[in-house]
């Protein structure tokens, strides 16, 4: 469904991407690893438009998707989610949430009237159960989310993005900054949401473990290229990897 | 908002024109003062405390709204001259937005600026329309041939619409649009990135507080019966941001609270000064205590008397607790198609 | 010739414009800060100048005077306003400024009264001829005055040791502090020169315009001279005030005729009234839509 063929991303003299293809089928669960400034993040801000590519072209479900705003992204089924959680003021759990969902769909004027007046709030009923509850927010959902742990916020923030029923997930680094246990929910719930909402899932992450117990497929960057791409078993004998990750001759 | 709080809403309004048309002449004149500098509070507080864009272009709008209502009530068209004297307003301040849709927080104050002389210059040259610097006279509302000639009368008109303002400010309150609007105003790239189309977000953010602000021009030239340039200057711009300010940007019931201090302070200086024979250099001091005012509000309270209010009101604040919640094991279905377990 | 005439009394004008502009330029380089109290200080600053000559001083003195005691208002202002709203948004100090603006305009009503005053004379009546050119002692001393100050401060600012740290602090005031400068004196040494220059400008501007409280209003041209030259430019805020200075003098004498010849022939208008005042606005309109910049300004050097 997605399809990145030969993305080159310069800035001034410096490749930060080069000639990457990225194929994303749908349902499917990939990850993008590799050291530091191997160009991931820069992939990913040029599918979600914040860079355009120097070359190359990006294909959603068959449609050049390249330069086009985060908001018609969101409207064709891409969502991400962010590594800084920013603190936006006192907007509560479900506002965010809700934001997140209503950038999709549109309720009617009237029915919003109708609903306030009768004190009903089906959306937020529905997201609440859907997304909320199962990320472990419910009884947070009318807390600011600047009051919130760094690992809540994270959890609002995927929240948010879900509420959009996406149908490709960009995360960039997931799991970063979070304990363990929280971490390995965090996969599972990833899974979970692949299995039920088949939506494919794009991920930049460092944690092996998560990357293995999670992905279908890995791919591997250095230096803005391609290096290798497969099944998580094979990613750690293939001696290239070897030689990049662990130094190896 | 729910339909028992829709109905306090209503009942309060209620219960001021009733004290609308008990109060005298003086009395029901201070209330429309107010409440119609309510409306336009509103109004710029949606532009600027919520959706983050300052400006200084709203007496500008409020002289589009009066001039339009002006002239169209005197070509008899009674009480439609209200709402499409906010719908010349709503369309004067989409044009001052889209240019401003490129611009970031202090260019784009300086340029309302800008758009507030350049509209000023446009009340005194437009004179078939405006009749320059004299002014416009206007003849008073009409509604349905019944000449509306009382305070007491414009005030209960001015509380209606107050009413009609609130409740579109609550229920956008509600919408996704609302919710974008602040987060627009928290951080614009992080809305972008958010999937938000901005430059729409604050569009609407321009034609809605537009729209009020020509509602509440157009109810000024009909309780003063004239509209003049030098009424919809620099000064009353400035009056208003002060108002936002003072009440609590942000805050609905800032605005109110706002307006209300910023409308009667005049008057309750003049009366400080009449009753200490220091009548002379009012004007002057009244200028002075607002100048100062501004100063001192933020300095130390930026947040205005409405948090003011609320810090002292609520005395116990309950620490949410943040506990971890305790997991279930149902599987919920949804209406949404997403069928999600709990995670543990 | 008309040209050329209106061409030299616009560049007089251009350079008090200049003056004034230089000092808003100064605060924001160094603070971050747009001092819309600008035209306040511009107008106290005469306001002053006119106060010393009742006093019975000598003109050159009173304008000596004024300018220093409108330092110290400027560093009073940072001190007691500005100082503790460091961490505010910048709603919040846009709006102290304005509240200054709104106090120092009350005093001066309050002290002065409303009505327009009849400066003191600083210059001598009568005019010369230059080249043809017929121009006031009152326009050619105001305008070289302002336009050797202006050109003297910028030379401060890159030649001097203080300059030097004026500029360090505008740059990055972290860096500065980390360095050694006192960033904090720097900023009120800003703010007082910014007031100091606003006053002269003022009290010049009396010389040709009068004196009133409509002074703080001229005051606000700072503002499209600085988006024109660039908000971060000293250079700029010269160049951009005298352009505009032309610019409202051809408006006044060639293009304001010629409209209001055009609108009375075919409609009811007849007079476009004080078009050079709200053209520069026009102009800083279309500045900000097509370069917001400035002719001198860096891209992305606006602060939200």
């Amino acid at each position: 469904m997605l399809e990145a063929t030969g993305v080159t991303i310069r800035f001034g003299g410096v490749v930060a991407v080069d000639a990457l293809d990225v194929m994303v089928r749908a349902g499917e669960i990939v990850a993008l690893i590799g050291p530091n400034g191997a160009g991931k993040t820069t992939f990913i801000n040029c599918i979600t438009g914040a860079y355009l590519p120097d070359d190359g072209q990006v294909y959603w479900k068959g449609e050049n998707i390249v330069g086009l705003t985060p908001n018609a992204l969101t409207r064709r089924g891409i969502g991400r989610t962010f590594q800084n959680v920013a603190s936006l003021h006192d907007l509560t759990v479900l506002d965010i949430v809700k934001l997140g969902y209503g950038l999709r769909h549109s309720t009617p004027l009237p029915a919003v009237v109708l609903n306030a007046l009768r004190g009903r709030d089906p959306v937020a009923d529905e997201l609440n159960e859907t997304l909320l509850h199962p990320l472990g927010l419910a009884d947070f959902r009318h807390v600011p989310i600047q009051s919130l742990s760094y690992g809540h916020r994270k959890a609002v923030d995927l929240a948010r993005a879900l509420a959009a029923q996406p149908q490709l997930l960009l995360l960039d680094e997931p799991v970063a900054g979070l304990s363990s246990s929280e971490g390995r929910s965090l996969a599972a719930l990833i899974r979970r949401v692949r299995d039920r909402l088949g939506c494919a899932v794009l991920l930049i992450e460092h944690k092996m473990d998560i990357v293995n117990s999670t992905c279908d497929r890995i791919i591997v960057m250095a230096a803005g290229a391609k290096i290798f791409e497969g099944l998580p078993a094979d990613v750690q004998v293939d001696p290239e990897v070897r030689r990049v990750y662990l130094g190896e001759p | 908002m729910s339909g028992t709080r829709l109905w306090i809403t209503f009942l309060v309004a209620a219960a001021a024109c009733v004290l609308a048309l008990m109060l005298g002449r003086f009395g029901a004149y201070l209330m429309h003062a107010v409440v119609i500098a309510s409306i336009s509070a509103l109004a710029l507080n949606l532009l600027t405390g919520f959706c983050g864009q300052i400006s200084f272009a709203q007496a500008a709008l409020l002289g589009v709204g009066a001039y339009t209502a002006g002239n169209l009530g005197n070509a008899g068209w009674g009480i439609l001259s209200i709402p499409v004297a906010g719908m010349a307003s709503a369309a004067s301040s989409a044009l001052i937005g889209l240019p401003a849709l490129r611009l970031r927080g202090l260019y784009f104050a300086i340029a309302t600026l800008a758009a507030q002389f350049i509209f000023d210059y446009a009340f005194k040259i437009l004179d078939p329309l405006t009749h320059g610097v004299s002014g416009l006279l206007i003849k008073p509302l009409t509604i349905l041939g019944y000449v509306v000639q009382s305070d007491q009368a414009y005030a209960v008109i001015a509380i209606i619409c107050l009413f009609v303002t609130w409740l579109t400010m609550v229920f956008i309150g509600e919408t996704t649009l609302g919710r974008a609007f602040l987060v627009v105003r928290e951080n614009e790239i992080v809305a972008k990135g958010m999937g938000i189309d901005v430059a729409r977000t604050k569009l609407w953010a321009f034609v809605i507080s537009g729209f009020f602000a020509g509602v509440a021009g157009a109810l000024l030239a009909f309780t003063t019966r004239l509209a003049s340039p030098e009424a919809f200057g620099l000064s009353l711009s400035i009056d208003y941001v002060a108002m936002i300010i003072v009440g609590g940007l942000g805050s609905l019931p800032g605005s109110l609270l706002g307006a209300a201090f910023v409308t009667l302070l005049p008057e309750l200086i003049q009366r400080v000064g009449e009753a200490l024979n220091i009548a002379d250099i009012l004007s002057a001091a009244r200028e002075m205590a607002f100048g100062l005012l501004i100063i001192v509000f933020l300095i130390f309270e930026p947040r205005g008397l409405s948090a003011l209010l609320h810090r002292l009101a609520s005395r116990s604040q309950t620490n949410i607790a943040l506990k971890t919640p305790q997991p279930t094991s149902e599987r919920r279905r949804s209406e949404l198609g997403l069928k999600l377990e709990k995670v543990e | 010739m008309y040209a050329l005439q209106l061409a030299t009394a616009g560049l007089a004008i251009g350079s008090v414009y200049a003056l004034i502009a230089i000092g808003v330029v100064l605060i924001y380089k160094c603070s971050g800060v747009v001092n819309f109290a600008q035209g306040a200080f511009v107008m106290l600053g005469a306001y002053f100048t006119y106060a010393i000559t009742r006093l019975g001083l000598t003109p050159v003195i009173a304008v000596f005077l004024s300018t220093v005691l409108m330092a110290v208002a400027g560093a009073a202002t940072e001190r007691l306003v500005l100082r503790p709203m460091l961490k505010a948004p910048v709603v919040a100090i846009m709006m102290v400024t304005l509240g200054v603006l709104i106090f120092l305009r009350a005093v001066a009503l309050a002290v002065w009264g409303p009505d327009q005053i009849a400066f003191p004379k600083l210059f001598p009546d009568g005019a010369i001829e230059i080249f043809g050119i017929f121009i006031t002692y009152n326009y050619l001393t105001a305008g070289s005055l302002s336009i050797c100050l202006a050109l003297a401060f910028l030379a401060f600012y890159r030649f001097t040791a203080i300059g030097l740290m004026q500029r360090c602090t505008a740059d990055n005031s972290r860096a500065a502090l980390a360095i050694g400068i006192h960033t904090s004196n720097q900023i009120s040494l800003a703010w007082s020169m910014s007031a100091g220059l606003a006053g002269l400008g003022g009290t010049l501007l009396a010389t040709l315009n009068g004196l009133s409280l409509g002074l703080s209003d001229i005051g606000l041209i700072a503002f499209p001279v600085i988006v024109l030259g660039g908000l971060t430019s000293l250079a700029g805020a010269v160049v951009a005030g005298l352009l505009l200075g032309v610019l409202q003098a051809f408006t006044d004498g060639l293009v304001t005729p010629m409209l209001e010849g055009l609108l009375r022939a075919y409609t009811t208008i007849y007079s476009v009234g004080a078009l050079q005042q709200v053209l520069p606005y026009a102009l800083l309109i279309l500045v900000l839509l097509v370069r917001p910049q400035g002719i001198f300004g860096w891209r992305g050097s606006e602060r939200l």
